[in-house]
Formats: C-alpha cells, sequence, structure tokens
C-alpha cells in the first residue's frame, strides 16, 4: 500500500483553466481559474472573486480580485466548480 | 494498525468527514496521503449549522483543516481479515518470521495488541515520524 | 492514592487500547468508545462510538460508529471505569428531545464568552480569539 512519497494525492493539471472553489483557514473563499501551482498547493487564479457573506442568507456578496497568487499552506479545501451546486437536504432525516 | 493505515484501507468507501469549522462532506474516499490530505468524489456538503447543502462532484481536503472521519464499521474488521490473510499467505510463502501473529480478536490483553504493534508505536514514541 | 506506576514511564497510549475511553474534543463533544488505536500524533482510532449531550439532570446518547479524530482536536482522552459507569445519577432520554435544549445551553454558552471576550478585549487588552474558540 505504499505510495510514491513526493506524489500528490491531487492532480491539479485536470483543472488547468477551469474554475475552482478555494476555501481559506480563517473562512474566506474565493473562486478562480486555475492558471498555475505548485506541489505545495500554492496556486495561480485568474479572474479571481471572493464570495463574502457566508451563513447568514442573504444575496450572495462577492468582489473582484483579478490575478492572485494564493498561498498553499492557508488552504483548507479545492474543488471544482463544474460539478458543484447547491441543493435541497439530501438526507432523508438529519442526524 | 495506525489511524492513518485504516485511513489508506477505507479507500472507495463511504464517509462522513466533519472540519474543524463544522462543516461536514460525505463522500467516497479516493485519496489520502500521510498528512491526512483527503481527495473525496461524489461529495454532499453540509454547511456548519446544518441549513445548507451543495453536491460535488469531487473535493481535497487539507488534513489540517480536519476535525475527525466517520468511517464504515464493518472496516476495521475487514482490514484485520485482510492483514491476517496477508500475514498467513507470506508466513506460508517464505517461512520468514513476521513480526507480532494472525488472529489477534478484539478484547484479547492489550499485552497482545502492543506486541503485535510494537514495532510502528515504538517508533512513534521514540522518534517523531519522518515527514 | 492509585498507584501512579502506569503513568510514570513515558507518556504512552498503549495501556489504552481495546479499551472503552471517554474522549472530549475541543469543540465539546463527548465521544466514548473503545480505543482501537493511535499515532505519535495522538490521532484516535475509536470503535463502537457513542456520542452523549448533557442537559440538567438528563443525558442522551446516539450511536456513531468508528471514528478516526485528528489528535489535535481531543482536549482529554480518559478510560471509563466499566464498574461505575451505570451509576450516573441522570436519566437517559431520547437523543431528538434533548438536542434542542442542548444547542441552545451551548449557544448561550458561546453568547457569554463572546461578550466577555468582547469586555476583556476592550477594557483589559486582551486579544480576540482568532476564531478558534473552543466549545468545551
Amino acid at each position: 500500500m505504499d505510495k510514491p512519497k513526493r506524489e500528490a494525492i491531487l492532480d491539479l493539471s485536470k483543472y488547468a483553466n477551469e474554475r475552482i472553489r478555494v476555501k481559506f483557514t480563517g473562512g474566506r473563499e474565493v473562486t478562480g481559474v486555475l492558471k498555475g501551482y505548485d506541489q505545495l498547493l500554492n496556486l495561480v487564479l485568474d479572474e479571481v472573486e471572493e464570495n463574502l457573506q457566508t451563513e447568514s442568507d442573504s444575496e450572495p456578496k462577492t468582489r473582484q480580485l483579478g490575478l492572485v497568487v494564493l498561498r498553499g499552506p492557508t488552504i483548507t479545501l479545492l474543488s471544482p466548480v463544474d460539478g458543484s451546486e447547491e441543493i435541497a437536504n439530501p438526507f432523508a432525516q438529519q442526524e | 494498525m495506525l489511524p492513518l493505515s485504516l485511513l489508506n484501507a477505507a479507500q472507495n468507501k463511504p464517509m462522513l468527514v466533519e472540519l474543524k469549522n463544522g462543516e461536514t462532506f460525505n463522500g467516497h474516499l479516493v485519496n489520502c496521503d500521510n498528512f491526512m490530505n483527503i481527495t473525496l468524489r461524489e461529495v454532499y456538503q453540509t454547511s456548519a449549522d446544518g441549513d445548507k447543502f451543495w453536491k460535488l462532484k469531487e473535493c481535497y481536503i487539507r488534513g489540517s483543516t480536519i476535525k475527525y472521519l466517520r468511517v464504515p464499521d464493518t472496516l476495521l474488521d475487514a482490514v484485520k481479515e485482510e492483514q491476517t490473510r496477508a500475514r498467513e499467505a507470506g508466513r506460508s510463502a517464505r517461512g520468514a518470521h513476521v513480526s507480532g501473529a494472525g488472529n489477534r480478536g478484539r478484547g484479547m490483553p492489550q499485552r497482545g495488541r502492543g506486541a503485535m504493534r510494537g514495532g510502528p508505536i515504538r517508533g512513534g514514541r521514540g522518534r517523531g515520524r519522518g515527514m | 492514592m492509585d498507584s501512579l506506576i502506569p503513568f510514570t514511564t513515558s507518556g504512552s497510549l498503549v495501556d489504552c487500547v481495546d479499551r472503552k475511553m471517554l474522549v472530549v474534543l475541543r469543540d465539546g463533544r463527548k465521544l466514548q468508545g473503545v480505543l482501537r488505536s493511535y499515532d505519535q500524533f495522538a490521532n484516535l482510532v475509536l470503535e463502537d462510538t457513542v456520542e452523549r449531550i448533557y442537559y440538567r439532570d438528563f443525558f442522551a446518547e446516539a450511536w456513531k460508529g468508528l471514528f478516526l479524530i485528528r489528535g489535535e482536536n481531543v482536549v482529554l482522552l480518559g478510560e471509563v471505569d466499566l464498574d461505575k459507569e451505570d451509576d450516573v445519577p441522570l436519566r437517559q432520554v431520547p437523543w431528538e428531545e434533548l438536542l434542542p435544549y442542548h444547542r441552545q445551553e451551548i449557544a448561550a454558552k458561546k453568547k457569554r464568552e463572546e461578550v466577555k471576550a468582547q469586555v476583556l478585549f476592550e477594557q483589559k487588552g486582551f486579544c480576540k480569539e482568532g476564531g478558534e474558540g473552543d466549545g468545551y
């Protein structure tokens, strides 16, 4: 079950030029088009939009940030925008 | 077996991951590494307050942001089973001394369990694991 | 005083393996389960885990199964005394019944802590916790 040590478990090349959603420790969240990355998960995103206003659901408030370098150490979550959608409660019985 | 070994054994199994911020992710484990970073597929994300839901095709979660993971209860038994079988196969094939013994049922005295996993745990206590 | 011999050698969880343990997490959750394994970070594998919530004279339980807990989230780990664990002077009620009260209590406590933190910040020069507020 030994895997090559230096191979990241996430192959970011499949998201090249695609819009991805990135969350950070501290609660910030952005989406942007993936332009570059490295092994440490530092990212270069273009057309970046920061999503403000979480959990207190008024209209989704955003601000434009343009071309951004995102530091890998503070990234907590990464997912492609294409293939994600908000849905109603999928669990028959919550908890 | 070590916690991270259990995680490795959970590949392709469904699991629930709760992050430190209270968000939960239900999905199938694609991959994981020694930092506990994971990738999931077919994910149902729930907000911390339990009010909002998202479906994600896949996602990557940093290990450092994980609070805990819940895995299928049958996983532990399945892995033990496989370890026993692998050990027995190795033993009969080569006759070499393999540390520990097969059949460690649950509820056996800890000494047995300590002896079985003496290697890695000793290493864990004495030295940090090389990152 | 009970013998301290098990604790005078270097700290290790090996004596806790295969025993029923109470785990308190930083978010305040109380889990009980059989400790099956651990590592140098005190990541834990807890089997047959039950989460318990308390409110006044009542408690409730929910079975949660097999947990892999990241060590840094653990506040304490204690061995459950199997002979005494049923002597709890509290009444057990269904989980769904107690949950709203439990949550309400948590929310109230969180509010009190926030008010306190604000006063300390404004008047005594304390720093605000960086969103890492612990729930225990």
